[in-house]
């Protein structure tokens, strides 16, 4: 359940919009980010909203919060608070940078938490700034993170009876996605080094996104028993299109050892498999590599990820009728298993669910009244 | 308090990253997590950067150690019928499984989840690879750096004017580890109430895309792709990174962001009011998205000369958003990960003391602790065998002669 400030949750603001509609029920983000979820209109700050609050909380399993650290407690809302209401609520609290520590009272967002973390400095090309993703991606990996730390904290429940307050911070999330080189700093003095569609192989830098005739392609000339049958099926494969030099067909590809290349050496070998790629379309490309199992992926954008055989088998994307009217085709469930996941209802219209779900703790319709008069929701 | 996993098995088949950083939840709070590797074919991470000389071979990986820790290891060939016969064992023996091999690996095995199901009618089992268990592309045999290509991620990161760059660190392989902890946990919880175990399909590409949903729905509600940006919003400026005063012969940048009005005003005190920036046009979002270009560079004569910490300490004190442009070694220097005790400290016995990461969760009740290094490989196989699941001697003497656990 999604309890909003009456004026609505700035993400109804953001565009952009269904159809280029301004419109608080017609923001992309809004919709993207609140699907199965009932919705209420409340106003916590002012003393009737809080009780409101308090009394919703006592019913609750989890309460997640993602307010700048002391907001909750300043509204009388904090976990003393809510734990001495209802002993078994975990309480999860989703902030930049973690709710104590020097850089708690910080103010931060995806592009700086991602400057904290590491991540953003080892992105980009190596002659311009550090680049982020465009959309804001520590924002996942905090959710997602947050959702790990509710469910370990109810499994605690379950032997204890009791809740616990759960605080994750969005720069240390982002620390992970740096996949083990951030710890690893200390011990190879390897500080990050941004090489644009590249990455450091241990004498040379080699091509990770390569060109092709319609787009981009990923592809690595990395060694190792899991990419050797790649790189030999891949020569193989542009042998039949009369794209692979002798010398590159009698390569002894099983004594491939990337980290002992120079950058001469790795450049001559990807002139040959990027003048192949460039003749090639992402989809002719991805075919052969699903058939031949080269390890080479398409640089999807949306329009190709929607048309995806994969996918479409899947059944992956679903349709979901919309309150306003209308149906929005989303992606679907994360994972599968014989538990349900997946979408059960839209994203809620603003105070679609305030009735319904202040009925259940015991505000009648006159009650609601008054409170809408006061404008609390 | 006891450590909430402890006495929970958790057995982890494949390598890489996207099934082994997941176990490390559940390590880092009291599990047993065994890994099943071999040295007929050993995790590409204990390889990906070996050469002839690297000290202690396998095991001497940096790479590996760090994502590894708090974990025991087995020594299994299961190119030989009786190593296939032991994982299946342990893997009925375990709280649950988890495994990112390519789809078909463990059927090939008889480890899948439908032949272990059979034994185990409680199973908790979970498979992650990067297209899912079904559908015609299963058997596409990629990496984190394919993943990221697939689910939308590498389009959308780098400069509108040049070639995509992706995400450092591919970013399916530490998406998908938190989706993994998340539903493992589930499935554990949902056994816990119900009696009932699963089989959980998790798709690092499908999850990538959920996540990329606002993308998903600006094509299929508008017909609009979006692209990439650089480091611009399309609601707010400026929104950049800048370059501040190199330092010990370093370069330095700062990460400035601007998302409102007030923010805006706020910047512009901190500045000192110069001229450029208190033009009326300024003072709206619109008329700074529209200045954009001129924004940026008259912002970063300012940064340039400046340092980068104590420029973010001025900006943050003024209550802009603004942080110094960490790299991986600043790392080890930022106080707050500091406070939160990100990385902590083991030591491995190839390559002495070093640091290792815990998850971004803090828990008012509980304490992530990382309690040993990464194991070396097969070096538990006597332990888990004999001590934890109970084989008798004379059986382990004689599948340790017919080299099953190599």
């Amino acid at each position: 359940m999604k309890v909003e400030p009456p004026a609505g949750d700035p993400a109804r603001r953001r565009g952009p919009f269904w159809g280029g509609v301004e419109d608080p029920e017609r923001s992309l983000l809004w919709l993207a980010m609140n699907t199965s979820k009932r919705g209420i209109t409340l106003d916590v700050a002012r003393p009737r909203g809080r009780a409101l609050f308090l009394d919703l909380a006592a019913r609750a399993d989890v309460v997640l919060e993602s307010d700048p650290p002391g907001a909750m407690e300043a509204r009388g809302l904090g976990w003393d608070v809510l734990a001495a209401r209802n002993p078994r609520l975990v309480l999860c609290s989703l902030t930049p940078f973690g709710r104590r520590g020097p850089h708690a009272e910080r103010r931060g967002s995806d592009l700086t938490v991602v400057a904290a973390s590491g991540n953003l400095f080892c992105t980009g090309d190596p002659d311009r700034a550090p680049v982020r993703c465009s959309l804001p991606v520590s924002h996942y990996h905090g959710g997602i993170e947050a959702a790990v730390g509710v469910a370990f904290a109810l499994l605690a429940r379950e032997r204890s009876g009791r809740g616990q307050h759960v605080d994750v911070a969005l720069q240390e999330a982002m620390v992970m996605p740096n996949v083990g080189t951030a710890a690893m700093a200390k011990m190879t003095g390897f500080r990050g080094q941004r090489t644009g569609a590249a990455i450091r192989l241990g004498e040379s830098v080699g091509r990770e996104i390569w060109p092709c005739k319609d787009g981009f392609v990923t592809f690595a000339l990395r060694g190792g028993p899991a990419r050797v049958p790649g790189l030999v099926a891949m020569v193989a494969y542009m042998h039949e299109h009369g794209m692979a030099s002798a010398e590159l067909r009698a390569r002894d590809w099983t004594a491939h050892n990337a980290n002992l290349l120079t950058q001469a050496e790795t450049d001559a070998l990807q002139r040959e498999f990027g003048a192949f790629f460039a003749t090639k379309t992402m989809a002719e490309l991805y075919e052969a590599a699903c058939a031949r199992n080269l390890m080479l992926a398409p640089t999807y954008t949306a329009r190709e990820i929607a048309r995806s055989a994969q996918l479409a088998a899947r059944e992956f994307f679903v349709e979901v009728e919309t309150p306003g009217g209308g149906r929005l085709r989303y992606p679907g469930a994360f994972a599968r298993g014989s538990s349900p996941i997946g979408i059960r209802r839209p994203a809620p219209r603003l105070g679609e669910h305030t009735a319904e779900v202040l009925g259940e703790v015991g505000v009648d319709a006159a009650a609601l009244a008054s409170l809408r008069a006061e404008g609390i929701v | 308090m006891t450590a909430l996993f402890a006495g929970t098995t958790l057995l982890e088949l494949g390598g890489g990253a996207a099934g082994p950083v997941a176990t490390r939840y559940f390590a880092d709070h009291g599990a047993t997590v065994i890994r099943v590797e071999s040295r007929r074919r050993p995790d590409f991470l204990r390889i990906l950067r070996m050469t002839p000389t690297t000290k202690g071979g396998v095991d001497g990986s940096e790479h590996f150690a760090v994502l590894n820790a708090n974990k025991l290891s087995v020594a299994l060939d299961l190119s030989k019928p009786e190593g296939v016969g032991v994982a299946r064992r342990l893997a009925l023996w375990a709280d649950a499984v988890a495994e990112n091999f390519a789809p078909g690996a463990m059927a090939k095995w008889g480890l899948d989840y439908a032949s272990l199901v059979k034994a185990r009618p409680d199973l908790v089992m979970i498979s992650t690879c990067l297209n899912g268990q079904t559908g015609p592309e299963r058997h596409y045999p990629g990496f984190g750096g394919q993943g990221s290509a697939l689910a939308g991620f590498n389009h959308l990161t780098g400069w509108p004017d040049r070639e995509p760059v992706g995400p450092y660190g591919t970013i399916t392989d530490s998406l998908s580890p938190r989706f993994a902890a998340l539903l493992l946990a589930s499935a554990l919880l949902h056994r816990a109430r119900t009696g009932e175990g699963q089989h959980i399909d998790l798709s690092q590409v499908e999850a990538g895309i959920v996540c990329l949903t606002e993308s998903m729905l600006a094509w299929t509600a508008n017909g609009e792709v979006l692209g990439r940006m650089g480091n611009r919003s399309r609601h707010a400026a400026p929104h950049g990174v800048f370059r501040a005063a190199d330092r010990d012969g370093r370069e330095r940048w700062i990460a400035i962001a601007v998302h409102d009005d007030a923010d805006w005003a706020r910047l512009v005190d901190a500045l000192g009011r110069p001229a450029w920036a208190t033009a009326p046009a300024l003072a709206t979002a619109a008329g700074r998205l529209a200045a954009v270009d001129a924004i940026e560079t008259a912002l970063e004569a300012w940064t340039r000369a400046r340092d980068a910490e104590a420029t973010a300490a001025l900006l943050q004190a003024a209550g802009v958003d603004a942080a110094p442009v960490a790299d991986l070694g600043d790392l080890h220097d930022d106080p707050q990960l500091a406070h939160r005790r990100h990385f902590r400290p083991v030591e491995h016995p190839v390559l002495g003391r070093h640091p290792v990461e815990t998850h971004a969760i803090r828990f008012s009740d509980m304490e992530p602790e990382i309690a040993r290094p990464a194991p070396r490989l097969g070096e538990h196989t006597e332990h888990v065998l004999r001590d934890l699941y109970g084989m008798d001697g004379e059986e382990f003497a004689r599948l340790s002669a017919a080299g099953v656990f190599a």
